[in-house]
């Protein structure tokens, strides 16, 4: 497979790296770059597990090829917390009990913060949108919805 | 609701930071990667394994059955191989696995080799597999046959006002757990470390140490688990085989990954089930005897289909008392994928022929649905079908009394009636249904049910779990047990019980990694035995940690230690538990669960105690239909669960949600049909689970009923949420339609036959 040399910036650190240009950006951000927070839940962009935030916008990692990455700026699960501080919305699925299994969660995670972003005051509807795409076996979604109504409340 | 800081999970911070390493995230030098060469029939013989000349299999390690000390995984029956050696029994079957340094070339190897079958007939409907001359398993493919009597359906018959025959069956039902399955395993000289996303690490371990006849020291390790719901709880201990096998085979640490579409193709589903059921009713609707006959398609190996089956029978009845009873249960073979455990364990399929029995109960004497169930709902001191006297914490009336009030049920029966005549008038007439574009049938159903917590019968005397805590050097207890988190919120449940119950703070009790060789066998995650059966066992390790404490601090102080709240008081001191603790650090002690002496039962003839308790619930199910696409939504779902004592308030409800919705998704979208013996679906496309736009508004309830051997009262929890859904959803749907609806799922092409059905007849 060809090779391609890609430059971009991966929570807020600049990386540049030769990867086979049809690789998957999931796989650059797990396997070159060690950030295993991004999960795999299908491969076919329908389950959300691998949301993460592409120049602003959620997208599914799994569907993205690397050489579209070229450039981009580029927000994971790992890049939330500061400091070793959790973010706000991290804060909220802690304290609202919006976590179980935990695997749908970074991509719960990256699908709100993008929201959250682009509608600073979204409604429960918004949210029950936003995050339609991310699906979740464990929980009813009832106290992931109320963790993220929390944090626009703010 | 925002829960307080003390009743946070242990386990969120980490997983909402992405550090929580799952099985696919572990780094490990030189990890190969397995794949598997399946049968693509439901049944022939295997002919010849045929290796391509021209490709160079010195890179690759192939194992075949010939590999294997042992070929048979160590369950109930030892009747399912590895790998098939001459003859493959379903679609999906392994037959021979492949490990390369990549993925990539092992799929490229899988290419290169062929497998030469010869088709044979297959059994493909569990209705024929009884006369079917093909022999799957014994003599007529039963892997389990069930007869409970009590009492004499002679009476029943004569006393009967009506006789009510139903006709039932539900589908299969994929875990869909977030995380595919996925096994690493690890080979050194005489032992192999096994390390993955599995519920029942002494499974594993067991099935391995047979598998390699006791050649291989076996370690397993539980990995972070995300979403298991008894998908990995048996299957696990297939694919730890081949990760092993090929491990072994090639010296190298190998991965089994599986992809979504190998996942649901291959992997164990919840049994279809068929139903026949008889109910003789007097004219009010009480049940005089009921007649109730149940298979359940347990696949081409056995797995654990035998205690399902019984799980099945026992749960027959439902929440409802009856004087003269058979069941007559049978587990049988079919050349399909293996069913295998799944939350509720034949519980959901029993309770739903119940609950629908109720229902064409009620239709049929013209009364309400819930005064027949009202009129049945068993109580303290009544006995179940097995003849067990339920005498203590028994809810199935408060709870059902409660969630009719909170919904508000018999109002709105009553209005969504008056307002869905002028739409189903016209549906009838074959009218535009609509006036308005948002007009929408309304229907509100119930269910009421059960679930027995732990084991089944003898299952927990046989089992007799064990936990050891160790007071560490910092004065902290550290529990040891083989209990795992998959998301149900062990973790939590544990640390907070032994805190409790030693009046510590919660993050000062630590948990030892879930490792074979260092937890005992307090016996597996699975039949919502966890926090009631193995929780028991943690409060009983802080009562003897206390006294041997003060033991100790009277041998040596020569004066008697009392224990309150939290501190040591003798004498003039005050001590911390922690103080002392740190003083006899490395104190450890052993607990074993026993069935409390009063619990008895007999599993040869099927009487007496199938379960030390019960817990109880109901549901109302409120359910919208689009009149012209038949587009099926439940609006709202209220439910009271009495499971003794909630540990963890917010989870539990979190965890009723979840379970609910779950049943939801049984309901009305989860749908598997088999293609040739094959399975139709290939992932989240085609299989539909609920997202937050399927979700209801929820509105759950907690009633406490202390069970007195439990954790501070509590009782099962974990499968008991998703034994009513589905039954409480369909109840809606008699509801709004005065039809039968007697199968799962339910989708909108159903609804739109009864239409044209219905013009058919009519017309
Ligand atoms: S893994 Fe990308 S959407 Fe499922
Ligand atoms: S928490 Fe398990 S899938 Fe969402």
């Amino acid at each position: 497979m060809k090779e391609i040399s890609i430059h971009f910036t991966v929570n807020g650190k600049k990386v540049s790296l030769n990867v086979p240009s049809r690789k998957r950006l999931l796989d650059v951000l797990r396997e070159d770059l060690g950030l295993t927070g991004t999960k795999e839940g299908c491969d076919v962009g329908e389950c959300g597990a691998c949301t993460v935030v592409m120049n602003g916008r959620a997208v599914h990692s799994c569907l993205v090829l690397a050489a579209q990455a070229d450039g981009a700026e580029i927000l994971t699960v790992e890049g939330l917390a500061q400091n070793g501080e959790l973010y706000p919305l991290q804060k909220n699925f802690l304290e609202y009990g919006a976590v179980q299994c935990g695997f749908c969660i970074p991509g719960m995670l990256m699908s709100s913060y993008a929201l959250i972003q682009e509608n600073p005051h979204p409604g429960e509807e918004e949210i029950k949108e936003a995050i339609a795409g991310n699906l979740c076996r464990c929980t009813g979604y009832k106290q992931i919805i109320q963790a993220v109504e929390a944090t626009v409340k703010r | 609701m925002k829960a307080s800081p003390k009743e946070f999970r242990v386990d969120a911070a980490e997983k909402l930071s992405g550090a929580t390493s799952y099985i696919r995230d572990e780094q490990i030098p030189g990890l190969w990667y397995g794949t598997t060469v399946r049968s693509p029939h439901p049944r022939a013989r295997i002919r010849e394994i045929h290796l391509d000349p021209h490709f160079d299999w010195n890179t690759v390690t192939i194992v075949t059955a010939q590999d294997i000390p042992n070929n048979y995984v160590a369950m109930l029956e030892n009747d399912m191989p590895f790998l098939a050696e001459k003859v493959v029994n379903y679609v999906g079957e392994p037959v021979a696995l492949i490990a390369a340094p990549t993925r990539a070339e092992a799929e490229e190897a899988k290419k290169h080799l062929r497998v030469d079958y010869e088709p044979l007939p297959a059994i493909l409907d569990m209705l024929e597999a009884e006369k079917s001359s093909i022999k799957l398993f014994g003599e007529n493919n039963l892997f389990k046959e069930i007869v409970i009597e009590k009492g004499n359906l002679e009476t029943a018959r004569e006393k009967a006002a009506a006789v009510v025959e139903l006709e039932a069956r539900t589908g299969y039902q994929e875990h869909l757990y977030l995380e595919p399955q996925g096994m690493i395993a690890i080979p050194e000289k005489d032992r192999v470390i096994l390390k993955g996303s599995l519920q029942c690490p002494y499974y594993v371990k067991n099935a391995l140490t047979t598998m390699f006849a006791g050649l291989k020291h076996i370690t397993v390790i539980q990995a972070p688990t995300g979403g298991a719901f008894g998908g990995k709880e048996d299957f696990p201990s297939l694919l730890a085989g081949h990760a092993a096998l090929l491990a072994v085979k090639s010296g190298h640490p190998i991965a089994m990954f599986y992809d979504r579409e190998e996942d649901v193709q291959v992997t164990t589903k919840r049994h279809p089930s068929y139903h026949h059921d008889v109910a003789y009713v007097d004219q009010e609707g009480c049940l005089l005897g009921l007649d109730l006959h149940l298979w359940l398609d347990g696949g081409a190996y056995c797995t654990l289909s035998q205690v399902v089956l019984a799980r099945a029978a026992l749960t027959a009845t439902g929440s409802y008392y009856v004087p003269n009873v058979r069941i007559h249960a049978k587990a049988v073979a079919t050349n399909t994928v293996p069913s295998g455990a799944f939350r509720g364990f034949g519980g959901p399929q029993a309770v739903f022929a119940m609950e629908m029995l109720m229902e064409k109960i009620a239709q049929r004497l013209g009364l309400p649905p819930h005064e027949v169930r009202r009129k049945n709902l068993i109580k303290e001191g009544q006995d179940t079908a097995t003849e067990q006297v339920l005498k203590y914490s028994v809810s199935a009336r408060e709870t059902f009394e409660d969630v009719l009030q909170e919904s508000d049920y018999e109002q709105k029966y009553r209005q969504y009636q008056e307002w869905n005549k002028p739409i189903l008038e016209k549906l009838r007439k074959g009218e535009y249904p609509k006036s308005n574009r948002h007009d929408r049938l309304r229907g509100i159903g119930l269910a009421a049910f059960l679930h027995g917590a732990g084991f089944t019968g003898t299952g927990e005397n046989k089992i007799q779990g064990k936990i050891r805590v160790e007071l560490t050097a910092e004065g902290k207890p550290l529990i040891f047990s083989a209990q795992t988190e998959m998301g149900q919120g062990e973790q939590t449940a544990f640390r907070k019980i032994l805190s409790d119950a030693l009046y510590i703070d919660r993050d000062d009790v630590l948990l030892a990694e879930v490792n074979t060789d260092k937890v005992p066998d307090s016996g597996p995650t699975v039949a919502s035995r966890t926090t009631m059966v193995v929780g028991s066992l943690l409060v009983d390790a802080a009562e003897e940690i206390i006294q041997q404490l003060s033991y100790r601090l009277k041998e040596e102080q020569g004066v008697q230690f009392d224990y309150r709240r939290g501190y040591f008081y003798g004498g003039e001191q005050i001590l911390s538990f922690r103080e002392v603790a740190q003083k006899y650090a490395g104190l450890t002690v052993e607990k074993q669960y026993h069935h409390p002496p009063i619990i008895k039962f007999d599993d040869i003839r099927w009487k007496g105690d199938a379960y030390p308790v019960f817990s109880w619930a109901a549901a109302v199910a409120e359910v919208e239909v689009d009149p012209v696409t038949f587009e099926i939504r439940v609006v709202r779902y209220f439910t009271t669960h009495e499971i003794g004592k909630a540990i963890n308030y917010n989870q539990a409800v979190a965890q009723i949600e979840g379970g609910s919705l779950q049943g939801i998704g049984y309901a009305l979208y989860e749908k598997i049909k088999l293609q040739n013996g094959k399975f139709d679906i290939s992932g989240f496309t085609d299989y539909i689970i609920p997202a937050t736009t399927e979700t209801p508004e929820f509105q759950v309830k907690i009633l406490e009923n202390p069970y007195p051997f439990g954790p501070f009262g509590a009782k099962g929890l974990g499968e008991l949420p998703f034994v009513g859904a589905a039954p409480a959803v369909l109840s809606a749907l008699w509801m709004i339609f005065g039809k039968e609806f007697n199968h799962l799922p339910v989708l909108p092409e159903d609804l739109l036959q009864l239409f044209s059905k219905q013009k058919n007849t009519e017309g």
